[in-house]
């Protein structure tokens, strides 16, 4: 398994780093990407099976990263989980349109972050069975 | 069907400007009201010229407070301050992480020690308590931990808000000088745009849900 961590602050990578492997994603190689563009090219090169990106990053935004996964058809359906502190209706509309599959609020919980990483992987459980 | 009111004699009209309709000269009313546009203009520079003064005279009192603290201080380096305070922020949740990953592997060798002696304490009730409160007390330090971890996002969220901060302050002074030179476009202003505020998790997970997530 292999997991890619967004976000333009270390200390959030750190702490995302961190919830996983306490949430028991031991044997799972965790990499970090400052920006969107960054995350972009790093998803382009080799595979990963989940993104896990804030919103409001310099260069480009976890959003416009989003948009940009959805539009490319090697890396569409990869699931994003987006874990930020932009929490007006607009933006997780916006999110929720270009396809997000989990969005969390900041501050949050492990017990939170824990749920909505459950959710997607039975998600991808459940649809890799019905193929 | 209420009765049209000529200009010249409406009632809401200044006095003067009821004076200057009346007046069968055209050159002489121009003149006047010209001369009325730019006394007005004059009040509005004057407001804003004492409005810049006194933000001037805020920020240079400020820079001259952090200078009296020991601080090297002047107002270019207000940003610099944020910067230190950001960077401060970051080093103090960056060792609270660095003590949560050195503990985490000592509490789980507690828990698997404990758990052992548990398995081999054959009756013995005396043992088998004591591995059961340290197994119990290595748990909770795994939870503290985390929670720890994740309470670390603070530095995140105000850093964000200094960020923001910090840019504010570099565009103020540039804003200010904008702004006298546009003053006939302050009219115009428009109003900010209130943004409904999704204020928890729930509430994001209500409007998800409202969109099949």
């Amino acid at each position: 398994m292999k997991i890619l961590v967004v976000d333009d602050f270390s200390t959030m990578r750190r702490i995302v780093r961190n919830l996983l492997v306490e949430l028991g994603f031991t044997n799972t190689l965790i990499q970090e990407a400052d920006d969107g563009n960054n995350a972009l090219t790093m998803l382009r090169a080799q595979p990963f099976d989940l993104v896990v990106t804030d919103w409001n990053m310099p260069n480009m935004t976890g959003i416009d990263l989003l948009r940009a996964i959805r539009a490319e058809p090697s890396l569409k359906g990869l699931p994003v989980l987006m874990v930020t502190a932009e929490n007006n209706r607009d933006q997780i509309i916006a999110a929720a349109q270009a396809g997000v599959n989990g969005y969390v609020v900041k501050p949050f919980t492990a017990a939170t972050l824990q749920e909505k990483l459950t959710k997607i992987f039975e998600r991808i459980a459940a649809s890799g069975a019905k193929a | 069907m209420s009765t049209l009111i000529p200009l010249a004699s409406d009632e809401s009209l200044p006095s003067e400007l009821r004076d200057l309709l009346n007046s069968p000269e055209g050159p002489a009313f121009e003149h006047a009201l010209d001369a009325m546009v730019r006394q007005r203009e004059q009040h509005l520079f004057r407001a804003l010229g004492q409005l810049a003064r006194e933000l001037h005279d805020a920020v240079r009192r400020l820079g001259g407070e952090l200078a009296q603290e020991g601080v090297p201080g002047i107002v270019a380096d207000a940003r610099q301050h944020l910067q230190d305070v950001l960077e401060m922020s970051a080093n103090a949740a960056n060792r609270s992480i660095d003590f949560a990953e050195r503990i985490r592997p000592q509490a789980d060798a507690l828990a698997q020690r404990a758990d052992d002696v548990l398995k081999r304490a054959s009756g013995d009730e005396l043992v088998a308590g004591f591995a059961r409160d340290a197994g119990g007390f290595a748990e909770t330090c795994r939870t503290g931990l985390a929670d720890m971890v994740v309470a670390q996002s603070w530095q995140d969220l105000s850093g964000q808000r200094i960020k923001k901060v910090s840019a504010f302050i570099g565009t103020v002074e540039t804003s200010l000088l904008e702004l006298v030179r546009l003053t006939g476009a302050l009219a115009g202003a428009e109003a900010p745009v209130d943004v409904a505020k999704v204020t928890s998790q729930e509430d994001a997970d209500r409007l998800l849900s409202e969109f099949g997530f």
